[in-house]
Formats: structure tokens, sequence, C-alpha cells
């Protein structure tokens, strides 16, 4: 192994190679729970998503008894995916090569020419193969075993360091989610995501509502847990500050950001006035698909244009500052305003920098990058255990 | 199984026509009575001078420092119901058998469930000690209670019920729905659902009280044909008979018994090693006209719970009035509770 350049827990490999980037599939999120959307994607009996866990795909549909189901996406006949994407109201489960049909609890029901083809086959012992799901927190998880440990255990300890949202009564808006594939190793995103350091330089002037310098955070467990106070300004004005309508359960009590990392790939960020999910999906060693999913309270659109007129029009009597960098060019993503443009920038900035051969890293930041530290090595151990293990 | 003697320390009215018996347990005894929710109790009674055993679910919860109660609610030409409405007193002495039975929730504290419970009427006793269990014993876990009635003065444990939902209001939902709602009472018109637990209200209460714990059991307590309704039901929407679970109400239905079509029967019984030839009057129990010939058969509960009075029909046919100790697949293969079993047809065989 490269003992000179390392991340500085983990090697530069580990966001290079591709050998790394499969092992990880293989141990990381083979063995973990994982996001798989929200608890209104599927509604009705039938309704099914399909979500990719490392290696394997899942497909995670509603039973007649309003319970959710999850099953490997492969037909027991000769593998063939089963479903794509997503699907509504479906009736059965029917493979497209030979129309093998199974029922919403993975029951093989049907088998076309069974008498002709398949005289011996007994099919009430054939049934797809299980992976567990579970909802924690208004969001759909699963987990390629299909004996998981409790979803409750494996989030042992969060939910009393998370806000006070409740996911489930809030609203995501049409055309609310972001979407982006950027150039970077997930591990990158994740270490800027919990970089603590950052905040106050890169995010000068776009998270200024935050009181950084009086951040709490910690791991529980292989999770880590983040929050701070709202700035004096912006907590003094916030009526006349806040973008959308202010989360009901956000009480002075409560008030502030709650911004955990749920290993191994999922950020939430909850908010004064919203409730976001931030997943990233790795696609290659330098490729990551960032999907960003907000609830807010629900607002008439005349509610929702006026807050944002009246937050428009104060936030820079108030608030003050500019851009990074100026305004003079509008395509920068440091001039942009906007603290997510400034982060990819940063991301795919470290990616690229791994190739220069005077790549290395002087000194992390004592407090600030301890928590890049801390992640680095949850994910050296959870690879050398499995290997050890396997 | 032998009795230990109890003594009632009171007696209150949770409806005007029912009963809880609270028991004081001796310190000797606390293992012995100790239970899983669910569990009931066997007692025996004696009145006007005759024996009559039944069997009462526990409606009081076993993590609570609480002494055990059942609940008795008063069934029209009840022997024992009657008894413990109008007569039973505090400070009296019951005969009792330590807690037992296989309609049980076991409870998790680190469980991450979805507990689904159907109750009718008095079927809410074990039903509550299962909820009560869940709520203070198992943290993560949800409960959604569907319990019918026949109106608002039937509803046994009302009080208590709505106590729980505001102390427990993330956890615990219950829905009501009544047969024959009174339309004229002092304080309210019934705004709620009306109906029995049907098939299409079973669904009705699936579909709008979606799990959120994925892992989920479901409980039944009410007479027999609510019961294999919802089964039914529940089987029918996808969920695995496993997790689905049903309690009988005790003997003392009588609502059950009069769907019998019991007649007189000339019965011939295969009992230690002898042949006997008897005659079982309508409406009488085998087990009853063995006793009344003393030809000494087995049995202990006589509630249809303990299966110790087990015998196989050899012939004809037999029907039972409760019957919670066989499977299915038991009775498919002929088994019966004598103490239960009502013959329907002229001729009859059986072994014990």
């Amino acid at each position: 192994m490269d003992t000179k350049r390392k991340m500085p827990v983990l090697p530069v490999e580990a966001y290079t190679s591709q050998e790394w980037f499969d092992k990880e599939q293989e141990i990381i999120f083979g063995n973990a729970w994982q996001f798989a959307g929200l608890v209104e994607d599927i509604k009705d009996p039938g309704d099914y998503i399909t979500v990719q866990c490392g290696l394997q795909n899942i497909v995670v549909v509603k039973g007649r008894d309003q319970r959710i189901r999850a099953f490997h996406n492969l037909c027991r006949h000769r593998g063939t995916q089963l479903l794509r994407a997503v699907g509504k109201k479906q009736k059965a489960l029917t493979c497209p090569y030979h129309d093998w049909t199974y029922d919403l609890s993975g029951q093989l029901i049907s088998v076309p020419e069974k008498e002709k083809e398949f005289p011996d086959l007994e099919i009430d012992k054939i049934c797809l193969h299980k992976a567990s799901v579970d909802i924690w927190r208004g969001m759909l998880w699963v987990h390629p075993k299909p004996n998981a440990e409790a979803i409750t255990k494996w989030f042992d300890g969060c939910w009393e360091r998370l806000g006070p949202h409740d996911p489930n009564r809030l609203i995501e808006y049409p055309d609310s989610v972001y979407e982006k594939v950027i150039n970077a190793n997930w591990k990158i995103i994740a270490e800027n995501y919990i970089d603590v350091y950052h905040l106050s330089h890169l995010h000068s002037n776009t998270l200024q509502m935050y009181d950084h310098a009086n951040a709490e955070y910690g791991f529980v467990g292989d999770h880590y847990l983040f929050w701070e106070p709202l700035s004096k300004d912006y907590h003094e004005n916030l009526d006349k500050l806040l973008p959308f309508k202010r989360i009901k359960e956000m009480t002075e009590e409560y008030i502030g950001a709650y911004v955990p990392w749920l290993f191994p790939n999922v950020g939430l960020s909850e908010t004064e006035a919203t409730w976001s999910v931030f997943h990233a999906i790795p696609l290659a060693p330098d490729k990551t698909k960032v999907i960003v999913r907000t609830k807010m309270e629900e607002m008439t659109d005349w509610e929702y244009y006026k807050k944002g007129i009246k937050s428009y029009a104060s936030w820079h009597g108030i608030m003050g500052g500019d851009t990074k960098y100026g305004n003079e060019d509008s395509d920068d993503p440091m001039a942009s305003g906007d603290f997510m443009a400034e982060d990819v920038y940063a991301c795919e900035q470290q990616q690229k920098s791994l190739k220069n051969p005077l790549f290395s890293i002087a000194a992390t930041a004592k407090h600030g990058e301890s928590t890049v530290r801390t992640f680095q090595g949850i994910v050296e151990r959870w690879m050398s255990n499995s290997i050890k293990e396997g | 199984m032998k009795f230990h003697t109890l003594k009632v320390i009171a007696l209150d009215k949770p409806i005007k026509e029912a009963t809880t018996i609270t028991f004081d347990v001796p310190s000797e005894l606390y293992n012995a009575f100790n239970y899983a929710p669910g569990q009931h109790l066997i007692i025996k009674f004696m009145v006007n001078g005759e024996e009559a055993r039944r069997s009462y679910s526990l409606n009081s919860c076993p993590f609570k420092e609480e002494p055990l109660q059942v609940t008795v609610k008063r069934v029209k030409d009840g022997l024992v119901s009657n008894f413990v409405n109008d007569q039973l007193k505090v400070g009296d002495e019951l005969e009792v058998m330590i807690p037992q039975g296989r309609f049980h929730a076991a409870i998790e504290e680190d469980a991450y469930k979805t507990y689904f419970l159907f109750a009718a009427g008095s079927g809410i006793t074990p039903i509550i000690s299962i909820l009560k269990s869940v709520l203070l014993a198992s943290p993560q876990s949800a409960v959604n209670l569907f319990y019918g009635n026949a109106n608002q003065d039937t509803i046994i444990f009302k009080e208590e019920l709505e106590t729980l939902v505001k102390n427990y209001p993330e956890r615990l939902t219950i829905v009501h729905t009544l047969s024959d709602p009174k339309v004229w009472t002092t304080w309210e018109t019934w705004k709620g659902r009306k109906g029995r637990i049907d098939a299409e209200a079973v669904e009705w209460f699936i579909t709008n009280h979606p799990p959120i714990a994925q892992t989920t059991e479901y409980y039944i307590c009410g007479p027999g044909a609510m019961n294999t309704g919802i089964r039914k039901t529940l089987q029918e929407l996808g969920v695995p008979r496993e997790l689905i679970h049903i309690e009988q109400f005790g003997a003392d239905t009588s609502e059950e018994s009069n769907n019998i079509k019991a007649v007189d029967s000339i019965v011939s019984v295969s009992l230690n090693g002898e042949n006997y030839k008897l005659t079982v009057p309508k409406g009488k129990t085998i087990l009853q006209s063995l006793k009344e010939a003393n030809l000494n058969p087995p049995y202990s509960c006589e509630s249809g719970v303990c299966a110790t009075c087990v015998a196989k029909v050899k012939n004809g046919k037999a029907e039972m009035k409760a019957c919670m100790a066989l499977e299915d697949e038991d009775i498919a293969k002929g088994m019966i509770l004598t103490c239960q079993s009502l013959p329907t047809t002229d001729e009859l065989s059986i072994e014990f």
C-alpha cells in the first residue's frame, strides 16, 4: 500500500481505484441499511420502487395489507431483472423474459406452459429472495440481507439528537428535487458534508445564518450528528428572513440546524423552515449522484410567494454580505451565492488533485476536521473487519 | 394442574354490566403467578352448591406493579357471570389455577414492531393487557386497536383507553365501532364508526392505519365467527398466517353454543380400556354426561383451554362451544374437547 499518501487516514487509492470501489460496494453497501426513498413514494398496494444496494438491486413493494416488502430484483427462473425503476398499483410482479409471475409477497404464482415445460416444478416452494425493509423517520430503508438487525438498532442513539420535525407531515413540492452527478468520490462528498472547519470559510456568505462557532457535533456509532444555533442577527429577525413558513415543531426550545450524516451515504438537514434528505449514490470511483429532496410546511402558492419576497427584501439589509468572490462572473460557482455550488466546486477540485503527483495533505484541523478523520477510520474498520471475516 | 386459594381484594365496575375482580397473590406464589400478556386464569366457583370452572383472561399488565385482575361481563342466564356480578364480595376466596394459555404476546424491549389488535366486547380483556404491555415495555413499538361493541354503554375500559391515547399519542391509535349505537344518551351522540368488525371494516382499518414499523403482529379476541372472519380477511390481504393470533371467548358466551344444532345422542365411549354406551341429552356436554354417570373422565379446566379432556371422534359428529386448546389441524383429525362438545348426530362414537 502507498504509505506516503493518505487522506489522512484512508489511502488515496480509496478515492480513485476501481478495485476499492467494487470492494466498498460489496462490503459496505451490501451490508448496511440504505436510504430507499420517502414513505409516500409507495402509497398504494402494488406501488414499487427499485433501489441499488451495492451490487444488488432491490425491489420495495407495498402489499394489500399495507406492509412493505423488499425482494432482490432477480427472477428465480434465470435471474433476469424483474422490474424496472418505479411502478404503480401492480397486481402482481411479472418477469419480462418468460412471464413468470409472483404475487406481492414474492411468492411465485404462475409459470406459462407449466404442465408441458415444468411438470415437476413445485410453484408454491419458489419465492423471490427476501431483503429487509423498514420505515424510520418518514423514510424507507432497505438492507440486502433478509434478517438484518432492526433499523432502530442501526440508528440507536440518533433519533434523540435529531430535530423535532415530523417528516411525515411535511410537504414535498413538485420540481423541488435537486439532482446532480458530481465528479468526485462519494467519500469526498461525505467528508465535505461533515467538515466543520469549512463552514465559516467556503460558505462565509451563504450559510451565515448559523453560528458555526457554537456548533455541537460528534459520532454516535458510525453516524455523525451535528447541531448548530442560529446566528444572532438571523435569530432576532427570523420572521422577516425565513424563506418559508417556520416548521411548527421548531419552537424556541429546539431552534437550530440539525445536520447529521447517517452512515454510509445519507445526510439530513433539519432546519427552522425545511427538512431535506441528501442521498449520495456512488456511481464510479470519481462519480457520485447526489439527490436532495426537501419538505416543508404546507403553503398555498400565495403564502410561498409572499414569504419569498419578504425574505429576499429583508436579507441584504439585515444579513449584509455578498458572494464569496463578488458578482463579476455569474457562471463562477464561488460567485453564485449558492452553498451547494460552492461545495460541488470544492469536491470536484479535490478529486482532480488526487491525480497530481504533488498531492499530499499537510495537516488536518485539530477540531473542525477531526470528523473527517473519524469518518475515514469508520470506513477503514468496515473494510478490514469484513475482509477478515470473509 | 393445581388450584390455589386467592383472596378477592377489590371489585370494580368498568361498565354497569361487568365486574373486575382484583386478586391478592401471596408472596410465596408470586413466581408461580407470573404471566405473559394475553394469558388467562382458570377459576373454580361454587354457585348454589354446584362447582363450575371458567377461564377469564387477565386484563392487568404484567409489566406494571399491579395485582392480577380479570373482568367478567354479565351474560344472559350465565351461571358464573351473574354470580360474579351480583353475589361475589370483597374478601371472598376463590380457587385459581396459575396463568396459562397460548394466546400471548412476546414483548421485547428492543423490538420495533406494529401490533394490530382486534377486540369485540369482553374480548378486550386479554387485548388491553397486550396493549399496555407493548406501550410500557417495548418503547419503540406502536399499537393500532380496533374495538367493537354493541353500544356506548358496553365499552369496557373506555376511560382507561382514552387516558392511554392521551399519554401515548404517537404510539397508540384506537378506533371504536358500535354495531347498535344508542341514539339518545344523556351525554353525546355517537359520531364514531358504526357496524361490526367485518371484512370491509378490517380492510378499511388496515388501509387507514398502515404500520410504521414493518414487523407486524395481529391479535384477535372476540366471538368465534368474528375471529375467523378477521383472520380470513387478513390472510386475503396477504398477512402470513403465523402472524395472526386468535383467542376465543370462554364457554360463558351463549352466543356460540346457540349456533350449534345439538341433538339427543347415543354416545359410545372408549375410556380407561372400557367401552361404555350412554345417552347425552340435547344441549349437555359429553363431559358433563360422563361425570354424571361417574365414569371418571379426565378433565381439568372445563373451559376449553387445557386439553386434559381431549378425545377423538371415531364416528358421528360433535361441535365445540369454544376451543382454545386445539389447532385447526387437530380438529380436522377429529379431536374434540369433551368439556365443550355437544353431539350433533343421533349416534356418536369417541375414544379417549
